[in-house]
């Protein structure tokens, strides 16, 4: 059974006609309509089957010198540990990121998405999208598909002809604009440093060390956060990748282990 | 929502609490002090449902005193920890008590301890606790600024970082908290941080 | 969530030539939050025996507290220590007493029999047996336990060896499950002596 939604197609991206041939780029990916009577349950059932990876920390913020931007790289089954190098700060193109917390395969197909949209803006307008317009659009289409159970929680940050650019975009539809974020279930932890440490006439060094630090007291607390903390910078030439530290190795570089005194050992006479 | 944390500091130990009593959606009174002042040497930071917190807090340190005239020494902090836990965990069988409690004390030659113990009664001596939503920022804030040989005025600049950021970060944040602090010389209410101000009651 | 993972653990135990070895994790945890990473887990009942309790912290602590108790008062009647297969039985025996309400603990026992015999069990949280020759595993990283210890495990260890074996099989194990870990602690029987480590570990 489809269910034919072409009236509907400037605000719903999905329609009934599924065919490769006219699924051209332009056009918002359909996606099949499952056939059942009871629509909500099946939905149920099916969000239990592809639960997300949930347990996750990412933050991003505006400083003088652009955004930082920082993620753990931890992926959770309930208990399981499934990957301890997720790459959760997804590149959209050379001037914008964003970042995943929620459904793993939403958050990459969406931002994939995203960046194909960004480019033919480009290509049509002369001009690189703003983070204000890039955000809309995801922002746009995540609302399209609420209360299908999309999972997405992100921060697209990038540098447009504005400046630093940062925006809160999340499933429900809901999208903020601000100069300080933290998402996923250790941003509480992480905002304690974040919002303490905080200035905003930081130099690039001392972000990316907040920043690092913030995801690190993060994964310390949050059993579903960990991995390695990396740190991305968004400045006027477009993103760098700053560091990648492994939490690992993270704690005994802030925690010394002060060596234990080791008994006077007998010397032989 | 209710928030409580302590910290050990160099030669003390330091509780605070939230002081707001919530039924539902109503705040019925913001000057409610949920650290009890166990003995002389003793504080007992407690979280939980109301009537709980308030006879359970009572009944231990009831009993803490009875052993007290009973045997003509105090008990140490450790000692008054664990019997807190076995009635806590003997209840837990039965009816239990849905409180959290943080005890901090000062015993001469162990000098100041905390004791973490859960409402289904784990009992972990710790440096640093809290209990509550106000975990979530406390926690990763004392792991951050938090040193062993800290002294009042550090400690409580650290604890005024944690309420602020309860204060700006928890939907639910409660307005006032009371700190505790007890060391050598004893167990006192040290102050309070207050931005909302509740009528107190008249003393006689 | 299960009740057995509300804590978080992680236990191993290993058989060795005339010896064996246990380990644990260290953490404790309320669902995902850390709580303290210096939780002890392993308790000795005697020089040659060793009780791990995974599961419900509240219950590990009660249940070791009655553990000690029936075991000094069998020292006291029979002026001797218990082998570890009395033991075992008398585990089992006070967890089928509670078997409408059972304690939320899974223990591994491990220890010196006659002629210094190895001997290692586990039990589920109702006191069902279940003895092993080679390794007994349990906690919330038990499933990753098994698939370290199935393919780390050597007959006939040597103390040293079995303790790099059982510590490696452990910090691996922990690194897949988002409950336990935060470090490790390890003890090592011999007939002669008892070595106790504590192992560094990934602290997220």
């Amino acid at each position: 059974m489809k269910i034919d939604f072409s009236g509907l197609e400037s605000t719903a991206p999905l329609c009934g006609a599924n065919s490769e041939m006219f699924d051209g780029i332009s056009t918002s990916p359909s996606f099949q309509i499952p056939d059942t009577t009871d629509f909500d349950d099946f939905q149920k059932e099916a969000i239990q089957m592809v639960k997300p990876a949930k347990g996750t920390t990412t933050l991003a913020f505006i400083f003088k010198e652009g955004v930082m931007v920082a993620a753990d790289s931890r992926a959770s089954m309930g208990g399981y540990i499934s990957s301890q190098s997720v790459k959760k700060i997804i590149e959209i193109n050379p001037y914008m990121l964003g970042t995943m917390a929620g459904g793993a395969a939403d958050c990459q197909f969406w931002h994939r998405n995203l960046g194909i949209k960004c480019r033919l803006h480009e290509l049509a307008n002369k001009r690189r999208i703003s983070v204000t317009g890039a955000s809309k659009l995801l922002a746009n289409i995540l609302y399209s598909y609420r209360g299908m159970g999309l999972s997405v929680g992100t921060m697209i940050a990038g540098w447009d002809e504005k400046g630093p650019g940062l925006y809160y975009v999340d499933s429900e539809g809901g999208r903020l604009k601000g100069t300080k974020f933290s998402v996923g279930s250790g941003s509480p932890y992480a905002y304690g440093i974040l919002d303490s440490g905080y200035r905003y006439d930081m130099t690039v060094e001392e972000a990316a060390e907040l920043a690092r630090r913030s995801i690190y007291h993060a994964t310390f607390r949050d059993g579903a956060s960990g991995g390695v903390a990396s740190v991305y910078y968004v400045g006027p030439t477009g993103w760098k990748k700053l560091s990648g530290d492994d939490v690992g190795e993270l704690h005994y570089m802030y925690n010394p282990v002060e060596p234990t005194v080791v008994e006077q050992e007998m010397s032989e006479a | 929502m209710e928030s409580v944390f302590g910290l050990v500091g160099a030669d003390f130990a330091l509780v605070v609490a939230d002081s707001s009593a919530v039924h539902s959606i109503l705040v019925h009174k913001s000057n409610e002090d949920k650290i009890m002042v166990l003995d002389s040497h003793k504080l007992l930071g407690a979280s939980g449902e109301s009537g709980d917190r308030a006879q359970f807090t009572e009944y231990i340190q009831k009993n803490v005193a009875l052993y007290q005239f009973r045997n003509g020494i105090p008990l140490t902090t450790a000692a008054a920890a664990n019997f807190t836990r076995g009635e806590l965990a003997t209840a837990l069988r039965k009816n239990p008590y849905s409180v959290n409690i943080l005890m901090a004390g000062y015993d001469k030659g162990t000098g100041p301890s905390l004791y973490y113990i859960d409402y289904i009664a784990s009992l972990h001596k710790v440096e640093k606790g809290a209990f509550g939503y106000g975990s979530y920022f406390s926690l990763a804030m004392m792991d951050r600024h938090y040193r062993k040989d800290m002294t009042v005025e550090e400690a409580v600049e650290l604890v005024d970082k944690c309420i602020i950021e309860i204060r700006s970060r928890l939907v639910v944040a409660p307005p006032n908290f009371v700190i505790k602090i007890v060391d050598k010389d004893g167990a006192r209410e040290y102050a309070w941080r207050e931005s909302i101000k509740d009528t107190s009651v008249p003393t006689a | 969530m299960s009740i057995f993972e509300y804590n978080g653990s992680a236990l191993v135990a290993m058989v060795g030539k005339n010896c064996f070895a246990i380990a644990s994790d260290r953490r404790l945890g309320v669902q995902l939050q850390t709580v303290a990473t210096d939780f002890q887990r392993i308790f000795k009942i005697h020089d040659k025996l060793f009780v791990g309790l995974s599961g419900l912290a509240t219950d590990a602590q009660t249940l070791y507290q009655r553990l000690v108790f029936r075991h000094k008062l069998y020292q006291l009647r029979e002026e001797r220590d218990m082998k570890p297969e009395t033991f075992a039985s008398l585990v089992s025996a006070i967890l089928y007493e509670k078997r409408f309400g059972p304690y939320f603990c899974q223990p591994v026992i491990a220890g010196l029999g006659d002629e210094d015999k190895p001997f290692i069990c586990t039990m589920d949280s109702i006191g069902a047996k279940e003895l092993a020759k080679d390794f007994v595993v349990a906690g919330t990283a038990s499933e990753s336990l098994y698939g370290a210890c199935e393919s780390m495990f050597k007959p006939d260890m040597e103390p040293e060896e079995l303790f790099e074996t059982i510590s490696q099989a452990l910090l691996s194990s922990v690194d897949r499950d988002c409950l336990s870990g935060w470090g490790g602690h390890v003890y090592v029987v011999t007939p002669t002596e008892v070595t106790e480590r504590i192992l560094k570990g990934r602290m997220d």
